[in-house]
C-alpha cells in the first residue's frame, strides 16, 4: 500500500467515524424533503391570498408540509431553512426545484418580517402550521416584526420555531470584532449563553453544542486561573452561575490533570448543560429531582442527531455527574468523576459557604475520596485551588480583609494566593490586588461567607 | 445559533458556477500556484460527496492535491485571507465560488476562520488533516458538535497556521432583540437543586500533595481514542437499563445502538463491536431484544471479519462474538458465490451460528447452496432448532441437485414430527431414479391417501421404470390407500392373453405391472394379499416366482416383527 492509498484509507476511516450514522443518501433525501418544505411553505403563503388558513383547501399542503417537516426533524435533529435571496437552503443543503416560482418568493414573504431563516427543533402539528403560515401572510409589525412574529409563535404554543435576521457576509468588509482575550467579557458571554441553551432546552429546542464548545476554547485560551472565572459573577440566575462556575472548576481540575485539549472541550460542554436534565422531569420525576435528573439531561445530549466522540463522552458525563466512585453501579467515566468532585464542591460552596470555608469544604471532600469521589481528584483539586481557595475571604495581618482571586500558582506558592481586598464596611471587593506572595503581609485568619 | 444565511454584499449574485469554471484573478505565477492548491483542497474535500474514499478517482485528487501544495509553498510560506466567498493571497483572488453549499471559502468564514497559512515543506499527515476536517465539514449533514475552527485546535498542526475571531456573529442588515424577552431566564433549576447534598465526613488537613505520574497517566487513559468505545459501550448499557425499567423509549437507544455500530464499523473496532453484540444478546428474550439485534445487523461487519480473518478455517472467538450482528442474508449472499474452500469455512460457521435468529432466512436460502453446504446448515438447524427442521428439510426438496434432495428424502421420511409429504409429489417424476425411488420411499412411510394418485401414475404412465422403483412405488401404494390398492393390484397381477395383452400396450409393461403388483401385494395386510401372491407364482416364470417367495418370506418376517 502506498502513501496515497494509506492516506485514502485514513480518511476513510476518519469521515466514516464523523459520519456515522448518516448514509451516502442522507444528503439527498434532505434536499428532497428540504425541496418539499420550502415548495409547501412557499405555496401555503400563496394560498392564503385566496383563503383563510383555516380553509379546508390547507388540509392536504399542511399534511403534506408536517410530514416533510416530520421526517426532515428525524434525520437532522434542528431543521434550520436558510433563503438567501432567491435560494433556498435547508440545513446547507441546497433545495434546488429554482423553477418554482412560488418557492422563489419565499425569501421574499420572509424578509417583510425581517426574517431570513427558520430553525424548526420539533415537527409541528397542523394547528401549528397553520398558525406560522398566518403570522408569515399578515402584515408586518411596523417596528419589530421579526420579534412580534417570534412572540406570536410562542403565545400560539409554537415556540420550538425559531427566527433569524438576514445576515451579510459582506465581501472583504464584513464587520467583526477583533480577537477578544478578556475573560470578564467572556465570562459574560457564557453566562448569557448558558441562560440561551437553557431557554431553548426548556422550549423544546434541541442542544446546540457548538457556540458552548466555542466558549469553552475561548475560556481554555483566556487561562481558567484568570480572576473574573473565580470571583464574585455578574448579576445571572444561580443554575446559571452554577453551571460556569462548575465548568470553570472541572476546567482546572482537567488542566491539572494534564487532559488533552479535546477532552477539555468535551468536558467544558459537559459541565456548562450538565444539569438542564432538570428541565425534562415529569411530574412524576420531580419528586426525587435529584436521582432523576442527569438522566434526563442524558436524553437532551441523545436528541442531536449524529454520533462522535465527543457528544458521547458528553452524554456519558451528564448521565455518571452525580455517581459515587464505588456506586454499585461501577465507577463513573472520567467525564462523569471530573463533573462529581467539581459540582459537589461548586454546590457545598453554595449551599455551606456562609457557614464554612472552603477550605473545609475541600478537606471533607479529601476524606471522602475513594468512597464518593474518585481516589485522587479531591487532592488534585486541593493543589490546583490551594490552601485558600478562591473566594475564600481571609483576615489578613494589620487588619485588612481581602478574597482569594485565583486558584493557587504553583505548588511553591500554594498556600500564598493573589487576593482583591475587600472594603470591610460593605465587604465589596476594591480595586486594590494583593499578592500573599511577596510577603509583605500575612494571613490573620480565614473566615467564612 | 442557526447557520446565518450569508450572501455576498454588493455583488447581489449567488449563481452556481462549476467548480471546474471557478473564476480567479490570480496574475502572479505564486497566485497561480497558490489557485491551484486551493482548487485541489476544495476538489479533494469535495470528492468524498461522491466517491467512496477507496475510490481511484479520490487517489488522483489526492495525488493533485500533494503536488499543488508542494508548489505552492515552494518560494515561501503561502497565507491565505479568507473572505465570505473568496480566499485571497497577497491581494489576489485565488477561489471563489458564491455558492454557499459548494463554497470552501464561505464554511472556513462562517466558521470564523479569518487566515490560513502553510509553511514550506508543510507535512503530508497535516496537509491530510486540514483535508480530512474540511472534507468532514463538506460532507456530514449533521455535523453539529464542531466546526472547522474547533477541528483544527483539536488538531494542534505545527506547520498549517491559522486565525480565527472569537465569538463571530455575521453583521444583520436590520437588527431587532428578536428573543429579548425569552432570553430573560424564564427557565431555571428548580428550588433546591441537587439537594440533599451527600453527607461528607470530617474534614481532613489540607496539604499540597503531588500526585505521582502513573497515577495521573491511569487517569488520562480514559480520553485516549482506544478507550472510547468502552466509555460508548458504558452509555449504551446505561441506555438499554432505561430501556428496561421503561424510563426511556426503545427507539432512542436503537438510534444510538446503531450509530455506535456504525463508528465502530467504519473505525474496524471488533472489541467494541463485540461488547455491543455481547450487550444486545444478554438482553431478555423477548421483542426488545429481537429488535435490537435486527437492528445491529449490517453486512460491512461481515466485510470487516473476512478482511481480518486470513486464511483460518476458524472464527476467532472474539470474531465469533459479533456474529450476533451479520445478518444471515449478507452471509449466504456470500457463501453461495465462494469458491475460496478457507472463506467458505468461516462463512459457514457464520451461518451456521445465525440458527436459530434466523433460521427464516437461511432455510429460504438452501436452494441456492452447494450440496454440503446446505447439508450442514440442515443438520445445524436440526441440532439447534429442531422444530425447524422440517421446514429446512423441505426446502431442501427443491434444490437443483439430487445429493441434496435424496439427502432431504430420507431425513424426511425419519423425521419424528409433523411433514409435509406432498412435497415430495414432483419428486416421483425427477430425472433421476435415485430420488424417484426415495420419494417413493418417503410417501411409503409418511404419505397419505392424496399420494395414491400421483404413485399409480408414475408406475403406469413412466416408460423405463426399473423393478427397484416399481417395488419402491407399488409397497408405498399398498402403503398409503390399502382399500384403493388392493383390487389395483390384484388387477396387475393377473397374467393376460392375446387380446387383452394387447389393449394394455407392452408385454414389458404388463410384466413389470404384475411385479410391481406382487411387491405392492406384500406390504398389503391380510390373507387375501398372500393368497394372491401365491396365485401369481404358480404361473410365473422363474424369475417372478423367486420375486413372488421373496416378497412372501418379507412379509412373514415383518409380520413376526410386528409380533
Amino acid at each position: 500500500m502506498d502513501e496515497l492509498e494509506r492516506a485514502q484509507s485514513s480518511l476513510g476511516r476518519a469521515l466514516g467515524r464523523a459520519r456515522a450514522g448518516e448514509d451516502r443518501e442522507l444528503a439527498q433525501r434532505v434536499r428532497e424533503l428540504g425541496e418539499q418544505l420550502s415548495r409547501m411553505l412557499s405555496g401555503l403563503l400563496a394560498l392564503t391570498k385566496l383563503h383563510d388558513p383555516s380553509n379546508r383547501a390547507f388540509d392536504a399542503p399542511v399534511a403534506e408540509l408536517a410530514h416533510a417537516l416530520s421526517a426532515l426533524v428525524d434525520l437532522l435533529g434542528t431543521v434550520h431553512l436558510v433563503t438567501v435571496e432567491d435560494q433556498v437552503y435547508v440545513n446547507d443543503v441546497r433545495a434546488r426545484d429554482e423553477g418554482n416560482v412560488a418557492k422563489r418568493d419565499l425569501g421574499g414573504a420572509l424578509r417583510r418580517h425581517n426574517v431570513g431563516g427558520i430553525s424548526f427543533h420539533a415537527p409541528l402539528d397542523s394547528r401549528a402550521i397553520r398558525l406560522l403560515v398566518a403570522e408569515l401572510a399578515a402584515n408586518p409589525a411596523p417596528e419589530g416584526p421579526r420579534a412580534s412574529l417570534a412572540a406570536a409563535l410562542r403565545e400560539g404554543e409554537a415556540g420550538t420555531v425559531e427566527l433569524h435576521g438576514i445576515f451579510r457576509f459582506q465581501q472583504g468588509r464584513t464587520a467583526e470584532r477583533a480577537v477578544q482575550r478578556d475573560p470578564g467579557e467572556l465570562l459574560a458571554r457564557m453566562l448569557a449563553l448558558v441562560t440561551e441553551t437553557w431557554n431553548n432546552l426548556s422550549a423544546g429546542r434541541a442542544l446546540n453544542p457548538l457556540p458552548l464548545r466555542r466558549a469553552v476554547v475561548e475560556m481554555i485560551d483566556a487561562g481558567i486561573e484568570a480572576p473574573p472565572f473565580w470571583l464574585a459573577y455578574p448579576e445571572a440566575p444561580v443554575h446559571v452561575v452554577h453551571a460556569v462556575q462548575v465548568c470553570a472548576t472541572a476546567q482546572l481540575l482537567g488542566k491539572a490533570a494534564g487532559l488533552h485539549l479535546a477532552f477539555l472541550q468535551d468536558l467544558g460542554i459537559a459541565a456548562l448543560t450538565h444539569d438542564a436534565g432538570y428541565l425534562g422531569l415529569s411530574p412524576d420525576e420531580a419528586e426525587a429531582p435529584l436521582a432523576r435528573h442527569a438522566f434526563e439531561g442524558a436524553r437532551m445530549v441523545i436528541r442531536q442527531r449524529g454520533f462522535s466522540e465527543a457528544k458521547v463522552r458528553r452524554l456519558r458525563a451528564v448521565m455518571e455527574h452525580h455517581r459515587d466512585h464505588s456506586s454499585p453501579e461501577g465507577t463513573p467515566s472520567l467525564g462523569g468523576a471530573l463533573l462529581r468532585v467539581a459540582e459537589d464542591y461548586v454546590n457545598a460552596v453554595r449551599l455551606y459557604g456562609e457557614r464554612t470555608t472552603r477550605a473545609r469544604i475541600l478537606g471533607a471532600m479529601l476524606a471522602a475520596a475513594g468512597r464518593l469521589y474518585h481516589p485522587i481528584l479531591p487532592q488534585l483539586l486541593v493543589n490546583a485551588l490551594g490552601r485558600h481557595p478562591p473566594g475564600t475571604l481571609l483576615e489578613l495581618e494589620g487588619g485588612l480583609l481581602g478574597r482569594v482571586a485565583a486558584p493557587a500558582r504553583g505548588p511553591e506558592l500554594w498556600d500564598r494566593p493573589l487576593l482583591r481586598g475587600i472594603d470591610p464596611a460593605t465587604r465589596a471587593l476594591t480595586g486594590e490586588w494583593i499578592d500573599l506572595a511577596r510577603g509583605t503581609t500575612g494571613v490573620v485568619r480565614v473566615l467564612p461567607g | 445559533m442557526a447557520p446565518p444565511q450569508g450572501r455576498p454584499g454588493g455583488s447581489g449574485s449567488a449563481e452556481e458556477p462549476a467548480e471546474a469554471a471557478l473564476e480567479t484573478k490570480a496574475a502572479t505565477a505564486a497566485g497561480r500556484a497558490a489557485a491551484a492548491f486551493v482548487g485541489a483542497l476544495s476538489k479533494a474535500a469535495r470528492s468524498f460527496t461522491l466517491y467512496d474514499p477507496s475510490n481511484a478517482v479520490v487517489k488522483g485528487f489526492l495525488a493533485d492535491y500533494r503536488a499543488a501544495a508542494a508548489a505552492a509553498t515552494a518560494e515561501g510560506a503561502l497565507v491565505l485571507l479568507v473572505r465570505p466567498f473568496q480566499l485571497v493571497r497577497a491581494g489576489e483572488v485565488v477561489y471563489e465560488e458564491a455558492d454557499r453549499e459548494r463554497s470552501l471559502s464561505f464554511r472556513l468564514f462562517r466558521d470564523g476562520l479569518r487566515r490560513l497559512s502553510f509553511e514550506p515543506g508543510v507535512p503530508w499527515e497535516e496537509l491530510l488533516r486540514l483535508l480530512e476536517i474540511l472534507a468532514i465539514r463538506s460532507t456530514g449533514v449533521r455535523q453539529q458538535e464542531d466546526d472547522s475552527v474547533t477541528l483544527l485546535r483539536k488538531a494542534e498542526l505545527q506547520a498549517i497556521g491559522f486565525e480565527a475571531v472569537e465569538g463571530f456573529v455575521p453583521e444583520e442588515e436590520s437588527p431587532e432583540p428578536v428573543e429579548a424577552s425569552r432570553v430573560s431566564a424564564e427557565a431555571s433549576a428548580p428550588q433546591g437543586f441537587d439537594t440533599p447534598f451527600p453527607r461528607l465526613p470530617p474534614p481532613a488537613e489540607l496539604s499540597h500533595e503531588p500526585i505521582p505520574e502513573e497515577a495521573l497517566a491511569a487517569l488520562r487513559e480514559e480520553e485516549r481514542p482506544e478507550s472510547f468505545g468502552r466509555v460508548a459501550l458504558g452509555v449504551a448499557a446505561a441506555l438499554l437499563r432505561e430501556v428496561a425499567r421503561k424510563g426511556l423509549p426503545a427507539a432512542d437507544a436503537r438510534r444510538f445502538l446503531v450509530e455506535a455500530r456504525d463508528y465502530f464499523v467504519a473505525d474496524g473496532s471488533f472489541g467494541a463491536l463485540a461488547g455491543l453484540a455481547d450487550l444486545a444478546t444478554r438482553l431478555p428474550g423477548g421483542a426488545l431484544r429481537d429488535e435490537i439485534l435486527r437492528s445491529l445487523g449490517d453486512v460491512r461487519i461481515l466485510d470487516l471479519i473476512l478482511a481480518s480473518h486470513g486464511e483460518t478455517r476458524e472464527l476467532p472467538p472474539a470474531v465469533a462474538r459479533l456474529l450476533p450482528l451479520v445478518p444471515a442474508e449478507g452471509v449466504l449472499d456470500l457463501l453461495a458465490s465462494e469458491k475460496r474452500p478457507a472463506r467458505k469455512a468461516v462463512l459457514l460457521r457464520m451461518a451456521e451460528a445465525r440458527v436459530p435468529a434466523e433460521t427464516g432466512a437461511i432455510v429460504a436460502r438452501l436452494g441456492g447452496l452447494d450440496a454440503a453446504t446446505a447439508g450442514a446448515l440442515v443438520r445445524a438447524i436440526s441440532a439447534r432448532d429442531p422444530a425447524k427442521t422440517a421446514a429446512a428439510l423441505e426446502a431442501l426438496l427443491e434444490h437443483p441437485e439430487d445429493g441434496p434432495r435424496i439427502f432431504a428424502l430420507e431425513a424426511l421420511a425419519a423425521h419424528p414430527g409433523e411433514i409435509e409429504a406432498q412435497k415430495a409429489f414432483p419428486l416421483l417424476r425427477a430425472d433421476a431414479e435415485a430420488v424417484r425411488i426415495a420419494a417413493a420411499r418417503l410417501l411409503e412411510r409418511r404419505g397419505e391417501a392424496d399420494a395414491f394418485d400421483p404413485l399409480q401414475e408414475q408406475l403406469t404412465r413412466r416408460r423405463g421404470t426399473s423393478r427397484a422403483e416399481a417395488d419402491a412405488l407399488a409397497r408405498a401404494l399398498a402403503t398409503v390407500h390399502p382399500v384403493r390398492a388392493g383390487p389395483v393390484l390384484g388387477e396387475w397381477a393377473r397374467a393376460r392373453r392375446g387380446v387383452l395383452r394387447r389393449a394394455l400396450g407392452s408385454g414389458d409393461r404388463e410384466e413389470l405391472l404384475r411385479w410391481a403388483a406382487v411387491t405392492g401385494l406384500g406390504a398389503l395386510p391380510g390373507a387375501d394379499a398372500a393368497r394372491r401372491i401365491e396365485e401369481v407364482a404358480e404361473h410365473a416364470d422363474e424369475e417372478l416366482r423367486r420375486h413372488c417367495r421373496a416378497v412372501l418370506a418379507r412379509r412373514r418376517k415383518e409380520a413376526a416383527g410386528r409380533g
